[in-house]
């Protein structure tokens, strides 16, 4: 129940002042980039990666990119480069 | 930029092959791995480019995993300057290489000539090599008006002659002169050029000092350029005619009553030589010619009527034992005679021309040889004429 509460004190205190929610609240950001490239920042560890779909955990849940000839042109704690033919982005 | 900082560390593109690869990077990007270009070839392979420093770390993580790791390939610029040390002979045998050719280039290798019609190139050359013009020589020594005015002066079928000297290439451009006449010869005197008995005298123009039947000596006044004309006037020209005379001349040949005849052992050893100018730079070993047998082949490169001085040779040596073998006598004398009769071919002898043959055999003190001493006599042209 703590995190839960934590969460809604966090977005209470975003809104309050303008901060942007994704450092306040630990949110996963999604970049696109037409649909070749994409970028998911701030995730909490890779989950899966075939050439057809890529799932990375985040606080928010599982960020699963689907799509063809997927490849991770850079991986680090913090962030995942994606590149290929991106049909879907979903959060699970 | 981190493809260029990549480079500039070095990386290298290593195989992952085993289950959970995924919770491999991740543990991989939790200890700040720099983890690129990641593809994915099967279920339990994936390819990942590393810098080197963090393919160090990684073995650690692999212990008590089921993932095996193998390099693929090498990048950057660790490796490439790794690499140039290794081949530092290669780059440096570039860099004096291009510096022999440019010093190559300050020499003359080719001397071409045109417009020669009549005047043989053996002639034209062996003429420009005397006034130092020749393939290998620094073109800065080249004097080019010299040597047209001393062609000129050597050929009177000559009217014009330019040299031209064109980076490492020399043109000689000939132009002759149409129906030139054969100098005419000054006063002179006919004299005896060899010892004879005077067989013939006919005297075309000049004064005769000789008879039939006189033995004259080397050098012998035979005809006078000094002689009365018509009006009874004193005149001093060239002299003219044919002094006919028996001569002796003597050859000697050696034959040998022994023969060292070679053996092949079966050992063959090859060399190259590479001929530049007057240079030759030999490529592999010499064998002695004592005990070895050399046959060489040789190449010249040739462009048009040029005179390249670039040859490539290929000589093969084959080892060989001597064995002494006997010759039978007649045909050692057999092999003299020919020998003395070459001799007195070399000395102007024509064998249709004997009028008279003596022969001599001897044999050599040592009993390994004859020698044929051979003595034919001859009507032959004595005369010789010298200018004053």
């Amino acid at each position: 129940m703590r995190p839960a509460r934590n969460q809604i004190i966090k977005k209470k205190l975003a809104r309050t002042f303008d901060l942007p929610p994704a450092v306040l609240l630990d949110q996963a950001t999604i970049h696109i980039l037409g649909d070749a490239e994409a970028k998911i920042v701030n995730h909490k560890g890779l989950v899966q990666y075939t050439n057809t779909c890529i799932k990375a955990r985040s606080n928010q849940g599982i960020i699963e990119v689907v799509g063809s000839d997927l490849e991770i042109t850079s991986f680090s704690s913090s962030e995942i480069k994606i590149s290929g033919t991106i049909r879907e982005v979903m959060l699970k | 930029m981190t493809s260029l900082w990549m480079w500039w560390q070095g990386y290298v593109t290593v195989r992952l092959r085993g289950p959970g690869l995924e919770r491999l990077l991740n543990r991989m990007a939790e200890l700040g791995f720099v983890i690129q270009w990641v593809e994915r070839l099967t279920t339990d392979v994936i390819i990942v480019r590393l810098r080197v420093k963090d393919f160090r770390r990684l073995r650690p993580l692999l212990w008590g995993t089921q993932v095996s790791v193998s390099i693929l390939d090498k990048h950057g610029a660790p490796f490439w300057f790794k690499r140039f040390r290794l081949r530092a002979s290669l780059a440096l045998g570039l860099l004096l290489s291009f510096f022999f050719v440019l010093y190559l280039s300050n020499f003359v290798w080719f001397i071409e000539v045109r417009g020669s019609e009549t005047l043989s190139l053996e002639t034209l050359s062996s003429a420009v090599q005397d006034l130092g013009l020749q393939a290998g020589v620094a073109r800065s020594t080249i004097k080019p008006r010299e040597i047209e005015a001393e062609l000129l002066k050597r050929f009177p079928v000559l009217a014009w002659a330019q040299v031209t000297v064109k980076g490492v290439r020399v043109e000689i451009s000939l132009t002759e002169r149409d129906g030139v006449e054969p100098e005419e010869s000054g006063p002179g005197h006919v004299y005896a050029a060899m010892d004879g008995v005077v067989t013939e005298v006919l005297v075309l123009r000049g004064t005769p000092h000789v008879k039939d039947g006189q033995t004259v000596r080397k050098g012998d006044l035979l005809i006078s350029g000094e002689y009365y004309d018509a009006r009874g006037r004193k005149q001093y020209g060239a002299a003219q005619g044919v002094i006919k005379a028996r001569v002796w001349y003597e050859g000697i040949g050696e034959g040998s009553l022994v023969r060292w005849e070679p053996v092949h052992t079966g050992r063959n050893h090859r060399q190259y030589a590479i001929t530049i100018g007057n240079i030759t730079i030999p490529v592999g070993r010499s064998y002695s010619l004592e005990t070895h047998l050399k046959s060489e082949k040789e190449w010249q490169l040739s462009l048009g009527q040029a005179m390249v001085p670039l040859r490539f040779a290929r000589i093969d040596y084959q080892e060989v034992e001597y064995i002494k073998v006997h010759v039978p006598s007649e045909e050692a004398r057999r092999e003299a005679l020919r020998m003395a009769w070459d001799n007195l071919k070399k000395q102007g002898v024509d064998e249709d021309q004997v009028r008279e043959e003596r022969q001599q055999v001897d044999f050599l003190t040592d009993a390994e040889g004859v020698r044929v001493t051979l003595q034919v006599e001859v009507l032959d042209d004595i005369g010789q004429f010298l200018t004053h």
